[in-house]
Protein backbone atom coordinates (compact mmCIF):
# COMPACT_ATOMS: atom_id res chain seq x y z
CA UNK A 1 0.00 0.00 0.00
CA UNK A 2 1.20 3.44 -0.86
CA UNK A 3 0.23 5.00 2.45
CA UNK A 4 2.53 2.85 4.57
CA UNK A 5 5.57 4.84 3.69
CA UNK A 6 5.52 8.62 3.72
CA UNK A 7 4.81 9.82 0.20
CA UNK A 8 7.26 12.47 -0.92
CA UNK A 9 6.05 15.33 -3.06
CA UNK A 10 7.78 18.24 -4.67
CA UNK A 11 5.61 21.32 -4.63
CA UNK A 12 6.46 23.96 -7.21
CA UNK A 13 4.75 27.36 -7.21
CA UNK A 14 5.96 30.92 -7.49
CA UNK A 15 3.39 32.29 -5.05
CA UNK A 16 5.02 31.81 -1.66
CA UNK A 17 1.92 32.21 0.45
CA UNK A 18 -0.12 29.76 -1.60
CA UNK A 19 2.69 27.23 -1.74
CA UNK A 20 3.41 27.31 1.97
CA UNK A 21 -0.23 27.01 2.92
CA UNK A 22 -0.69 24.03 0.63
CA UNK A 23 2.49 22.45 1.93
CA UNK A 24 1.24 22.70 5.49
CA UNK A 25 -2.05 21.14 4.61
CA UNK A 26 -0.33 18.25 2.86
CA UNK A 27 2.14 17.73 5.66
CA UNK A 28 -0.71 17.43 8.08
CA UNK A 29 -1.88 14.51 5.95
CA UNK A 30 1.48 12.77 6.38
CA UNK A 31 2.94 13.80 3.04
CA UNK A 32 6.59 14.80 3.03
CA UNK A 33 6.83 18.01 1.04
CA UNK A 34 9.78 19.64 -0.67
CA UNK A 35 9.26 23.09 -2.06
CA UNK A 36 10.57 25.05 -5.02
CA UNK A 37 9.62 28.54 -6.18
CA UNK A 38 10.42 28.11 -9.87
CA UNK A 39 11.19 25.54 -12.54
CA UNK A 40 14.92 25.76 -12.28
CA UNK A 41 15.07 25.18 -8.55
CA UNK A 42 12.51 22.40 -8.98
CA UNK A 43 14.95 20.53 -11.17
CA UNK A 44 17.76 21.16 -8.71
CA UNK A 45 15.60 19.87 -5.89
CA UNK A 46 14.74 16.70 -7.80
CA UNK A 47 18.40 16.05 -8.35
CA UNK A 48 19.02 16.19 -4.61
CA UNK A 49 15.76 14.64 -3.41
CA UNK A 50 14.14 12.45 -6.01
CA UNK A 51 10.39 12.12 -5.44
CA UNK A 52 7.64 10.15 -7.09
CA UNK A 53 5.21 13.01 -7.48
CA UNK A 54 5.61 16.69 -8.35
CA UNK A 55 2.75 19.11 -7.94
CA UNK A 56 3.40 22.14 -10.09
CA UNK A 57 1.86 25.44 -11.03
CA UNK A 58 1.58 26.01 -14.77
CA UNK A 59 1.92 29.77 -14.75
CA UNK A 60 5.33 30.66 -13.44
CA UNK A 61 7.80 33.34 -14.45
CA UNK A 62 10.91 32.00 -16.23
CA UNK A 63 10.46 28.34 -17.07
CA UNK A 64 6.75 27.71 -16.94
CA UNK A 65 5.13 24.53 -15.68
CA UNK A 66 4.95 22.79 -19.06
CA UNK A 67 8.58 23.47 -19.86
CA UNK A 68 9.64 22.30 -16.45
CA UNK A 69 7.57 19.19 -16.82
CA UNK A 70 9.28 18.37 -20.11
CA UNK A 71 12.63 18.51 -18.32
CA UNK A 72 11.35 16.38 -15.46
CA UNK A 73 9.99 13.77 -17.87
CA UNK A 74 13.31 13.67 -19.61
CA UNK A 75 15.59 13.53 -16.56
CA UNK A 76 13.40 11.79 -14.00
CA UNK A 77 11.09 9.54 -15.99
CA UNK A 78 9.77 7.87 -12.83
CA UNK A 79 8.36 11.14 -11.45
CA UNK A 80 4.68 11.83 -12.10
CA UNK A 81 3.57 15.44 -12.45
CA UNK A 82 0.26 16.92 -11.32
CA UNK A 83 -0.34 20.38 -12.77
CA UNK A 84 -2.14 23.22 -11.07
CA UNK A 85 -3.89 25.58 -13.45
CA UNK A 86 -5.67 28.90 -13.14
CA UNK A 87 -9.40 28.57 -12.64
CA UNK A 88 -10.51 29.21 -16.21
CA UNK A 89 -7.53 27.63 -17.95
CA UNK A 90 -8.80 24.22 -19.04
CA UNK A 91 -6.62 24.34 -22.17
CA UNK A 92 -3.51 24.52 -20.02
CA UNK A 93 -4.55 21.39 -18.23
CA UNK A 94 -5.34 19.51 -21.40
CA UNK A 95 -2.09 20.56 -23.01
CA UNK A 96 -0.36 19.36 -19.86
CA UNK A 97 -1.93 15.92 -20.02
CA UNK A 98 -1.00 15.67 -23.68
CA UNK A 99 2.55 16.47 -22.70
CA UNK A 100 2.58 13.69 -20.12
CA UNK A 101 1.15 15.11 -16.91
CA UNK A 102 -0.56 12.61 -14.65
CA UNK A 103 -3.50 14.99 -14.25
CA UNK A 104 -4.36 18.62 -13.61
CA UNK A 105 -6.34 20.43 -10.94
CA UNK A 106 -7.80 23.88 -11.11
CA UNK A 107 -7.02 26.42 -8.48
CA UNK A 108 -8.27 26.89 -5.86
CA UNK A 109 -7.21 23.41 -4.87
CA UNK A 110 -9.36 21.18 -2.73
CA UNK A 111 -7.00 19.33 -0.39
CA UNK A 112 -8.85 16.05 -0.33
CA UNK A 113 -8.97 16.00 -4.09
CA UNK A 114 -5.28 16.75 -4.46
CA UNK A 115 -4.41 14.13 -1.89
CA UNK A 116 -6.28 11.54 -3.88
CA UNK A 117 -4.49 12.49 -7.04
CA UNK A 118 -1.14 12.43 -5.28
CA UNK A 119 -1.71 8.89 -4.07
CA UNK A 120 -2.84 7.74 -7.50
CA UNK A 121 0.15 9.35 -9.13
CA UNK A 122 2.41 7.82 -6.51
CA UNK A 123 1.07 4.33 -7.20
CA UNK A 124 1.48 4.79 -10.92
CA UNK A 125 5.02 6.02 -10.49
CA UNK A 126 5.95 3.08 -8.30
CA UNK A 127 4.33 0.65 -10.65
CA UNK A 128 6.10 2.13 -13.62
CA UNK A 129 9.37 2.01 -11.76
CA UNK A 130 8.87 -1.69 -11.09
CA UNK A 131 7.97 -2.32 -14.68
CA UNK A 132 11.07 -0.54 -15.89
CA UNK A 133 13.25 -2.54 -13.49
CA UNK A 134 11.61 -5.73 -14.59
CA UNK A 135 12.13 -4.92 -18.25
CA UNK A 136 15.74 -4.07 -17.58
CA UNK A 137 16.27 -7.34 -15.78
CA UNK A 138 14.54 -9.32 -18.46
CA UNK A 139 16.63 -7.70 -21.12
CA UNK A 140 19.86 -8.44 -19.27
CA UNK A 141 18.80 -12.03 -18.76
CA UNK A 142 17.82 -12.47 -22.36
CA UNK A 143 21.11 -11.03 -23.49
CA UNK A 144 22.97 -13.42 -21.21
CA UNK A 145 21.03 -16.40 -22.42
CA UNK A 146 21.50 -15.42 -26.01
CA UNK A 147 25.24 -15.25 -25.44
CA UNK A 148 25.30 -18.59 -23.66
CA UNK A 149 23.21 -20.18 -26.38
CA UNK A 150 25.30 -18.67 -29.08
CA UNK A 151 28.46 -19.95 -27.45
CA UNK A 152 27.00 -23.41 -26.96
CA UNK A 153 25.86 -23.72 -30.54
CA UNK A 154 29.07 -22.15 -31.73
CA UNK A 155 30.98 -24.80 -29.79
CA UNK A 156 29.10 -27.67 -31.38
CA UNK A 157 29.35 -26.06 -34.76
CA UNK A 158 33.05 -25.43 -34.29
CA UNK A 159 33.74 -29.05 -33.43
CA UNK A 160 31.79 -30.25 -36.44
CA UNK A 161 33.37 -27.81 -38.82
CA UNK A 162 36.87 -28.48 -37.52
CA UNK A 163 36.43 -32.19 -37.96
CA UNK A 164 34.98 -31.85 -41.42
CA UNK A 165 37.87 -29.63 -42.42
CA UNK A 166 40.62 -31.70 -40.84
CA UNK A 167 39.77 -34.72 -42.95
CA UNK A 168 40.06 -33.08 -46.36
CA UNK A 169 43.10 -31.23 -45.03
CA UNK A 170 44.69 -34.56 -44.25
CA UNK A 171 44.06 -35.72 -47.81
CA UNK A 172 45.52 -32.54 -49.26
CA UNK A 173 48.49 -32.86 -46.97
CA UNK A 174 49.21 -36.49 -47.88
CA UNK A 175 48.72 -35.83 -51.58
CA UNK A 176 51.12 -32.90 -51.48
CA UNK A 177 53.61 -34.92 -49.49
CA UNK A 178 53.38 -37.75 -51.97
CA UNK A 179 54.01 -35.39 -54.89
CA UNK A 180 56.99 -34.00 -53.10
CA UNK A 181 58.46 -37.47 -52.72
CA UNK A 182 57.88 -38.15 -56.42
CA UNK A 183 59.65 -34.95 -57.38
CA UNK A 184 62.68 -36.06 -55.44
CA UNK A 185 62.99 -39.27 -57.45
CA UNK A 186 65.77 -39.57 -60.00
CA UNK A 187 63.31 -39.95 -62.88
CA UNK A 188 61.85 -36.55 -62.07
CA UNK A 189 65.03 -34.64 -61.63
CA UNK A 190 65.08 -33.50 -65.25
CA UNK A 191 61.38 -32.90 -65.45
CA UNK A 192 60.32 -29.52 -66.91
CA UNK A 193 59.23 -26.91 -64.36
CA UNK A 194 60.57 -29.10 -61.58
CA UNK A 195 61.36 -26.22 -59.26
CA UNK A 196 58.05 -24.54 -59.84
CA UNK A 197 56.23 -27.70 -58.95
CA UNK A 198 58.23 -27.92 -55.80
CA UNK A 199 57.50 -24.33 -54.91
CA UNK A 200 53.78 -24.73 -55.49
CA UNK A 201 53.67 -27.83 -53.34
CA UNK A 202 55.47 -25.99 -50.59
CA UNK A 203 52.72 -23.35 -50.66
CA UNK A 204 50.10 -26.05 -50.36
CA UNK A 205 51.82 -27.51 -47.33
CA UNK A 206 52.19 -24.13 -45.72
CA UNK A 207 48.52 -23.37 -46.19
CA UNK A 208 47.52 -26.73 -44.79
CA UNK A 209 49.48 -25.92 -41.66
CA UNK A 210 47.75 -22.56 -41.42
CA UNK A 211 44.29 -24.04 -41.72
CA UNK A 212 45.22 -26.73 -39.27
CA UNK A 213 46.14 -24.09 -36.73
CA UNK A 214 42.69 -22.59 -37.03
CA UNK A 215 40.88 -25.87 -36.65
CA UNK A 216 43.03 -26.79 -33.67
CA UNK A 217 42.23 -23.50 -31.95
CA UNK A 218 38.57 -24.06 -32.70
CA UNK A 219 38.69 -27.55 -31.26
CA UNK A 220 40.44 -26.26 -28.19
CA UNK A 221 37.38 -24.14 -27.73
CA UNK A 222 34.83 -26.71 -28.69
CA UNK A 223 35.27 -30.13 -27.23
CA UNK A 224 37.18 -30.76 -24.06
CA UNK A 225 35.03 -32.99 -21.93
CA UNK A 226 37.79 -35.01 -20.33
CA UNK A 227 40.20 -32.47 -18.98
CA UNK A 228 43.07 -33.98 -17.05
CA UNK A 229 43.49 -32.29 -13.70
CA UNK A 230 46.57 -32.61 -11.60
CA UNK A 231 48.67 -30.72 -9.15
CA UNK A 232 51.16 -28.33 -10.66
CA UNK A 233 53.67 -25.79 -9.49
CA UNK A 234 52.97 -22.45 -11.18
CA UNK A 235 56.67 -21.77 -11.42
CA UNK A 236 57.13 -24.91 -13.52
CA UNK A 237 54.24 -24.00 -15.76
CA UNK A 238 55.60 -20.51 -16.35
CA UNK A 239 59.05 -21.93 -17.12
CA UNK A 240 57.51 -24.31 -19.64
CA UNK A 241 55.64 -21.48 -21.29
CA UNK A 242 58.79 -19.41 -21.56
CA UNK A 243 60.59 -22.37 -23.08
CA UNK A 244 57.83 -23.00 -25.58
CA UNK A 245 57.73 -19.34 -26.57
CA UNK A 246 61.49 -19.09 -26.95
CA UNK A 247 61.44 -19.71 -30.67
CA UNK A 248 58.86 -17.05 -31.46
CA UNK A 249 60.53 -14.65 -29.03
CA UNK A 250 64.02 -14.85 -30.48
CA UNK A 251 62.69 -14.59 -34.02
CA UNK A 252 60.93 -11.37 -33.04
CA UNK A 253 63.84 -10.06 -30.97
CA UNK A 254 61.72 -9.94 -27.84
CA UNK A 255 62.74 -11.01 -24.36
CA UNK A 256 60.34 -13.28 -22.50
CA UNK A 257 61.15 -13.62 -18.83
CA UNK A 258 59.79 -14.41 -15.44
CA UNK A 259 59.46 -11.25 -13.40
CA UNK A 260 59.49 -11.66 -9.65
CA UNK A 261 60.07 -14.96 -8.02
CA UNK A 262 57.28 -15.51 -5.53
CA UNK A 263 57.36 -18.49 -3.26
CA UNK A 264 55.84 -21.65 -4.60
CA UNK A 265 52.24 -21.59 -5.70
CA UNK A 266 50.59 -24.94 -6.27
CA UNK A 267 47.41 -25.44 -8.21
CA UNK A 268 45.09 -28.31 -8.84
CA UNK A 269 44.06 -27.62 -12.40
CA UNK A 270 44.15 -28.67 -16.03
CA UNK A 271 47.76 -27.83 -16.91
CA UNK A 272 47.36 -28.49 -20.60
CA UNK A 273 44.60 -25.91 -20.98
CA UNK A 274 46.11 -23.38 -18.64
CA UNK A 275 49.36 -23.66 -20.56
CA UNK A 276 47.49 -23.07 -23.79
CA UNK A 277 46.05 -19.88 -22.30
CA UNK A 278 49.45 -18.59 -21.20
CA UNK A 279 51.04 -19.43 -24.51
CA UNK A 280 48.30 -17.54 -26.32
CA UNK A 281 48.85 -14.51 -24.09
CA UNK A 282 52.63 -14.59 -24.39
CA UNK A 283 52.37 -15.08 -28.12
CA UNK A 284 50.11 -12.02 -28.36
CA UNK A 285 52.53 -10.05 -26.22
CA UNK A 286 55.46 -10.93 -28.42
CA UNK A 287 53.49 -10.02 -31.53
CA UNK A 288 52.66 -6.62 -30.04
CA UNK A 289 56.30 -5.79 -29.29
CA UNK A 290 58.89 -4.55 -31.71
CA UNK A 291 62.54 -5.63 -31.51
CA UNK A 292 63.88 -5.01 -28.04
CA UNK A 293 60.46 -5.44 -26.45
CA UNK A 294 59.82 -7.40 -23.33
CA UNK A 295 57.14 -9.81 -22.17
CA UNK A 296 57.20 -10.67 -18.51
CA UNK A 297 55.31 -13.26 -16.57
CA UNK A 298 54.58 -13.07 -12.91
CA UNK A 299 52.24 -14.88 -10.59
CA UNK A 300 50.92 -14.70 -7.11
CA UNK A 301 48.34 -16.26 -4.87
CA UNK A 302 46.00 -15.26 -2.15
CA UNK A 303 43.87 -17.74 -0.23
CA UNK A 304 42.08 -19.85 -2.78
CA UNK A 305 43.08 -17.95 -5.87
CA UNK A 306 46.12 -17.79 -8.07
CA UNK A 307 46.77 -14.93 -10.45
CA UNK A 308 49.11 -14.91 -13.40
CA UNK A 309 50.10 -11.72 -15.17
CA UNK A 310 51.43 -11.45 -18.68
CA UNK A 311 52.80 -7.99 -19.26
CA UNK A 312 54.29 -6.59 -22.45
CA UNK A 313 55.90 -3.37 -23.62
CA UNK A 314 54.09 -3.55 -26.96
CA UNK A 315 51.92 -1.12 -28.91
CA UNK A 316 48.92 -1.52 -26.63
CA UNK A 317 45.27 -1.89 -27.51
CA UNK A 318 43.19 1.14 -28.52
CA UNK A 319 40.02 1.70 -26.48
CA UNK A 320 37.68 0.88 -29.31
CA UNK A 321 39.30 -2.54 -29.70
CA UNK A 322 39.40 -3.41 -26.03
CA UNK A 323 35.79 -4.58 -26.04
CA UNK A 324 36.27 -6.65 -29.12
CA UNK A 325 39.49 -8.56 -28.54
CA UNK A 326 37.66 -11.47 -26.89
CA UNK A 327 35.29 -11.88 -29.83
CA UNK A 328 35.93 -14.91 -32.00
CA UNK A 329 37.81 -14.07 -35.20
CA UNK A 330 38.61 -10.54 -34.13
CA UNK A 331 42.15 -9.86 -35.19
CA UNK A 332 44.23 -6.90 -36.28
CA UNK A 333 46.87 -9.13 -37.77
CA UNK A 334 47.21 -9.46 -41.55
CA UNK A 335 45.39 -12.37 -43.21
CA UNK A 336 47.07 -15.66 -42.54
CA UNK A 337 48.93 -14.36 -39.53
CA UNK A 338 46.24 -14.52 -36.87
CA UNK A 339 43.11 -16.58 -36.34
CA UNK A 340 41.55 -14.12 -33.93
CA UNK A 341 40.65 -17.10 -31.80
CA UNK A 342 43.49 -16.95 -29.28
CA UNK A 343 41.83 -14.74 -26.71
CA UNK A 344 38.36 -16.07 -27.33
CA UNK A 345 39.52 -19.60 -26.66
CA UNK A 346 41.67 -18.51 -23.73
CA UNK A 347 38.82 -16.74 -21.98
CA UNK A 348 36.60 -19.73 -22.57
CA UNK A 349 39.18 -22.03 -20.98
CA UNK A 350 39.75 -19.77 -18.01
CA UNK A 351 36.00 -19.55 -17.41
CA UNK A 352 35.76 -23.33 -17.54
CA UNK A 353 38.47 -23.54 -14.91
CA UNK A 354 36.25 -21.34 -12.77
CA UNK A 355 38.33 -18.21 -13.21
CA UNK A 356 38.36 -14.95 -15.10
CA UNK A 357 40.62 -12.76 -17.19
CA UNK A 358 41.26 -9.01 -17.09
CA UNK A 359 43.08 -6.70 -19.42
CA UNK A 360 44.64 -3.28 -18.97
CA UNK A 361 46.31 -1.48 -21.80
CA UNK A 362 47.85 1.85 -22.72
CA UNK A 363 48.45 2.66 -26.34
CA UNK A 364 52.15 3.05 -26.97
CA UNK A 365 53.05 1.73 -23.52
CA UNK A 366 51.97 -1.86 -23.27
CA UNK A 367 49.39 -4.31 -22.09
CA UNK A 368 48.74 -6.44 -19.03
CA UNK A 369 46.60 -9.54 -19.11
CA UNK A 370 45.72 -11.01 -15.76
CA UNK A 371 44.36 -14.51 -15.36
CA UNK A 372 42.78 -15.53 -12.08
CA UNK A 373 41.97 -19.15 -11.41
CA UNK A 374 40.87 -20.98 -8.31
CA UNK A 375 43.75 -22.93 -6.82
CA UNK A 376 41.47 -25.92 -6.72
CA UNK A 377 39.62 -26.41 -10.00
CA UNK A 378 37.06 -29.21 -10.23
CA UNK A 379 38.61 -32.42 -9.00
CA UNK A 380 39.39 -35.10 -11.46
CA UNK A 381 37.87 -38.58 -11.68
CA UNK A 382 39.71 -41.73 -10.65
CA UNK A 383 42.00 -41.93 -13.65
CA UNK A 384 44.76 -40.06 -11.88
CA UNK A 385 45.52 -42.95 -9.56
CA UNK A 386 46.89 -44.99 -12.40
CA UNK A 387 50.52 -43.91 -12.49
CA UNK A 388 51.32 -45.37 -15.87
CA UNK A 389 48.42 -43.61 -17.36
CA UNK A 390 49.32 -40.30 -15.82
CA UNK A 391 52.72 -40.37 -17.44
CA UNK A 392 51.14 -41.01 -20.74
CA UNK A 393 48.73 -38.14 -20.23
CA UNK A 394 51.57 -35.79 -19.50
CA UNK A 395 53.31 -36.94 -22.60
CA UNK A 396 50.16 -36.33 -24.61
CA UNK A 397 49.85 -32.86 -23.23
CA UNK A 398 53.39 -31.95 -24.00
CA UNK A 399 53.01 -33.05 -27.53
CA UNK A 400 49.61 -31.51 -28.04
CA UNK A 401 51.04 -28.31 -27.01
CA UNK A 402 53.69 -28.37 -29.66
CA UNK A 403 51.04 -29.18 -32.19
CA UNK A 404 48.35 -26.69 -31.26
CA UNK A 405 49.27 -24.02 -28.85
CA UNK A 406 52.61 -22.60 -29.80
CA UNK A 407 52.46 -20.30 -32.74
CA UNK B 1 72.33 -50.60 -44.82
CA UNK B 2 69.04 -51.69 -46.25
CA UNK B 3 66.14 -50.70 -44.09
CA UNK B 4 63.62 -53.40 -43.36
CA UNK B 5 60.21 -52.11 -44.46
CA UNK B 6 57.38 -51.88 -41.97
CA UNK B 7 54.18 -53.75 -42.70
CA UNK B 8 51.45 -51.17 -42.35
CA UNK B 9 47.69 -51.38 -42.53
CA UNK B 10 45.90 -48.06 -43.00
CA UNK B 11 42.26 -48.00 -41.86
CA UNK B 12 40.12 -44.97 -42.60
CA UNK B 13 36.66 -44.46 -44.04
CA UNK B 14 38.02 -41.66 -46.25
CA UNK B 15 39.05 -43.54 -49.39
CA UNK B 16 41.06 -40.66 -50.81
CA UNK B 17 42.98 -40.37 -47.61
CA UNK B 18 43.82 -44.07 -47.55
CA UNK B 19 44.96 -43.90 -51.16
CA UNK B 20 47.19 -40.84 -50.83
CA UNK B 21 48.56 -41.83 -47.47
CA UNK B 22 49.39 -45.34 -48.68
CA UNK B 23 51.14 -44.02 -51.78
CA UNK B 24 53.24 -41.74 -49.67
CA UNK B 25 54.19 -44.44 -47.19
CA UNK B 26 55.02 -46.84 -50.02
CA UNK B 27 57.18 -44.18 -51.56
CA UNK B 28 59.01 -44.10 -48.22
CA UNK B 29 59.69 -47.80 -48.67
CA UNK B 30 57.05 -49.34 -46.44
CA UNK B 31 54.72 -52.18 -47.32
CA UNK B 32 51.21 -50.81 -47.11
CA UNK B 33 47.69 -52.10 -47.35
CA UNK B 34 44.63 -49.91 -47.02
CA UNK B 35 41.03 -50.63 -46.05
CA UNK B 36 37.99 -48.47 -45.30
CA UNK B 37 36.35 -50.04 -42.25
CA UNK B 38 37.02 -51.67 -38.92
CA UNK B 39 35.60 -54.98 -40.09
CA UNK B 40 37.83 -55.07 -43.16
CA UNK B 41 40.75 -54.29 -40.90
CA UNK B 42 40.02 -57.33 -38.73
CA UNK B 43 39.58 -59.50 -41.80
CA UNK B 44 42.95 -58.49 -43.19
CA UNK B 45 44.64 -59.13 -39.84
CA UNK B 46 43.34 -62.73 -39.92
CA UNK B 47 45.40 -63.53 -42.96
CA UNK B 48 48.21 -60.99 -43.17
CA UNK B 49 51.16 -60.21 -40.99
CA UNK B 50 50.97 -56.54 -40.03
CA UNK B 51 53.40 -54.65 -37.78
CA UNK B 52 51.47 -51.45 -37.33
CA UNK B 53 47.83 -50.52 -37.91
CA UNK B 54 47.17 -46.83 -38.50
CA UNK B 55 43.58 -46.51 -37.40
CA UNK B 56 41.11 -43.66 -37.82
CA UNK B 57 38.99 -43.16 -34.71
CA UNK B 58 35.86 -41.81 -36.29
CA UNK B 59 34.38 -44.25 -38.76
CA UNK B 60 30.81 -45.30 -39.43
CA UNK B 61 29.86 -48.76 -38.17
CA UNK B 62 32.62 -50.20 -36.06
CA UNK B 63 34.60 -47.18 -34.94
CA UNK B 64 38.31 -46.99 -34.25
CA UNK B 65 38.06 -47.63 -30.53
CA UNK B 66 35.96 -50.74 -31.01
CA UNK B 67 38.28 -51.97 -33.71
CA UNK B 68 41.27 -51.36 -31.48
CA UNK B 69 39.68 -53.33 -28.68
CA UNK B 70 39.10 -56.24 -31.04
CA UNK B 71 42.64 -56.05 -32.45
CA UNK B 72 44.13 -56.14 -28.98
CA UNK B 73 41.91 -59.04 -28.01
CA UNK B 74 42.82 -61.12 -31.03
CA UNK B 75 46.45 -60.09 -31.62
CA UNK B 76 47.76 -58.08 -28.71
CA UNK B 77 51.16 -57.87 -30.29
CA UNK B 78 50.00 -55.81 -33.29
CA UNK B 79 50.79 -52.15 -32.68
CA UNK B 80 48.16 -49.48 -33.34
CA UNK B 81 48.56 -45.77 -34.00
CA UNK B 82 45.33 -43.83 -33.76
CA UNK B 83 44.37 -40.97 -36.04
CA UNK B 84 41.94 -38.35 -34.87
CA UNK B 85 40.33 -35.53 -36.77
CA UNK B 86 38.85 -34.30 -33.54
CA UNK B 87 41.89 -32.86 -31.88
CA UNK B 88 40.55 -33.75 -28.46
CA UNK B 89 42.73 -35.97 -26.40
CA UNK B 90 39.89 -37.75 -24.63
CA UNK B 91 39.22 -40.51 -27.17
CA UNK B 92 42.91 -40.77 -27.89
CA UNK B 93 43.45 -41.20 -24.19
CA UNK B 94 40.87 -43.96 -24.07
CA UNK B 95 42.71 -45.59 -26.93
CA UNK B 96 46.02 -45.42 -25.12
CA UNK B 97 44.44 -47.12 -22.15
CA UNK B 98 43.32 -49.88 -24.45
CA UNK B 99 46.88 -50.40 -25.57
CA UNK B 100 47.34 -48.18 -28.61
CA UNK B 101 50.97 -47.25 -29.16
CA UNK B 102 50.23 -43.57 -29.77
CA UNK B 103 47.93 -41.16 -31.52
CA UNK B 104 48.16 -38.39 -34.10
CA UNK B 105 45.96 -35.46 -35.00
CA UNK B 106 44.82 -35.13 -38.58
CA UNK B 107 46.38 -33.72 -40.63
CA UNK B 108 49.46 -35.31 -39.13
CA UNK B 109 52.98 -34.05 -39.35
CA UNK B 110 54.70 -36.62 -41.54
CA UNK B 111 58.00 -36.57 -39.70
CA UNK B 112 56.13 -37.13 -36.46
CA UNK B 113 54.32 -40.01 -38.03
CA UNK B 114 57.48 -41.67 -39.33
CA UNK B 115 59.04 -41.47 -35.87
CA UNK B 116 56.02 -43.05 -34.28
CA UNK B 117 55.91 -45.77 -36.89
CA UNK B 118 59.52 -46.61 -36.16
CA UNK B 119 58.80 -46.61 -32.43
CA UNK B 120 55.83 -48.88 -32.86
CA UNK B 121 57.74 -51.30 -35.01
CA UNK B 122 60.52 -51.41 -32.43
CA UNK B 123 58.14 -52.10 -29.59
CA UNK B 124 56.57 -54.91 -31.54
CA UNK B 125 59.98 -56.45 -32.27
CA UNK B 126 60.89 -56.31 -28.60
CA UNK B 127 57.64 -57.95 -27.60
CA UNK B 128 58.20 -60.70 -30.13
CA UNK B 129 61.70 -61.23 -28.84
CA UNK B 130 60.46 -61.50 -25.29
CA UNK B 131 57.78 -63.96 -26.28
CA UNK B 132 60.34 -66.04 -28.14
CA UNK B 133 62.60 -66.14 -25.12
CA UNK B 134 59.76 -67.00 -22.79
CA UNK B 135 58.67 -69.78 -25.13
CA UNK B 136 62.05 -71.27 -25.43
CA UNK B 137 62.45 -71.12 -21.65
CA UNK B 138 59.20 -72.91 -21.05
CA UNK B 139 60.12 -75.34 -23.78
CA UNK B 140 63.40 -76.07 -22.02
CA UNK B 141 61.66 -76.44 -18.70
CA UNK B 142 59.18 -78.80 -20.19
CA UNK B 143 61.84 -80.86 -21.85
CA UNK B 144 63.77 -80.80 -18.55
CA UNK B 145 60.78 -82.37 -16.87
CA UNK B 146 60.59 -85.01 -19.46
CA UNK B 147 64.08 -86.26 -18.97
N1 LIG C 1 49.27 -8.06 -25.78
C1 LIG C 1 48.61 -7.43 -26.77
N2 LIG C 1 49.00 -6.20 -27.19
C2 LIG C 1 48.33 -5.57 -28.18
N3 LIG C 1 47.25 -6.09 -28.82
C3 LIG C 1 46.80 -7.29 -28.44
C4 LIG C 1 47.45 -8.03 -27.41
N4 LIG C 1 46.77 -9.21 -27.25
C5 LIG C 1 45.77 -9.18 -28.14
N5 LIG C 1 45.79 -8.06 -28.88
C6 LIG C 1 44.82 -7.68 -29.93
O1 LIG C 1 43.73 -8.56 -29.88
C7 LIG C 1 43.55 -9.23 -31.14
C8 LIG C 1 42.98 -10.60 -30.92
O2 LIG C 1 43.92 -11.43 -30.27
P1 LIG C 1 43.78 -13.01 -30.40
O3 LIG C 1 44.84 -13.66 -29.63
O4 LIG C 1 42.37 -13.39 -30.08
O5 LIG C 1 43.96 -13.27 -31.95
P2 LIG C 1 45.27 -13.04 -32.80
O6 LIG C 1 46.45 -12.94 -31.89
O7 LIG C 1 45.03 -11.92 -33.73
O8 LIG C 1 45.36 -14.39 -33.61
P3 LIG C 1 46.18 -15.72 -33.14
O9 LIG C 1 45.94 -15.84 -31.67
O10 LIG C 1 45.60 -16.81 -33.92
O11 LIG C 1 47.60 -15.44 -33.47
C9 LIG C 1 44.91 -9.16 -31.78
O12 LIG C 1 44.84 -9.25 -33.18
C10 LIG C 1 45.44 -7.80 -31.30
O13 LIG C 1 44.89 -6.78 -32.07
MG1 LIG D 1 46.76 -14.44 -30.36
MG1 LIG E 1 36.83 -40.88 -40.34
Amino acid sequence: MSTEKAVKVLLVDDEDAFRQALAKRLERRRIEVFQAADGKSALEALKAFPVNVAVMDVKMPGMDGLETMACIKRDFPDTEVILLTGHAAVEDGIAGIRAGAFDYLQKPVETENLLNKIHQAYDKSRHQHDLAKEAELREALEKQMATAERLASLGTLAAGVAHEINNPLAIISEAAGYLQLLLKKDECREMPFHDRFEKAIEKIEKSVKRARRTTMQLLGFAGQPDAVYREIELDDLVEEVILLAAGQASAAGVTVAKEKNPSSVTLWTDPHRLRQVLINLVSNGIAACGRGGRVSLSFDSSNDWATIQVKDTGHGIPKENLERIFEPFFTTKPPGKGTGLGLFVSLDIVKRLGGDMQVKSKVGKGTIFQVSVPRLSKTCPGVCNDIDWRDKARELERRDNHGTGAH
Amino acid sequence: MVRVPINILVVDDEEDFVEMFSLRLEEMGEIVKGVNSGQECLDVLESTDVDVVILDIKMPGMDGIETLREIKRRRPITEVILLTGHGTTDTAVEGMKLGAFDYLNKPADFKDLMEKLEGARKRKAEQEERIRKAESRSLMRRSGNLF
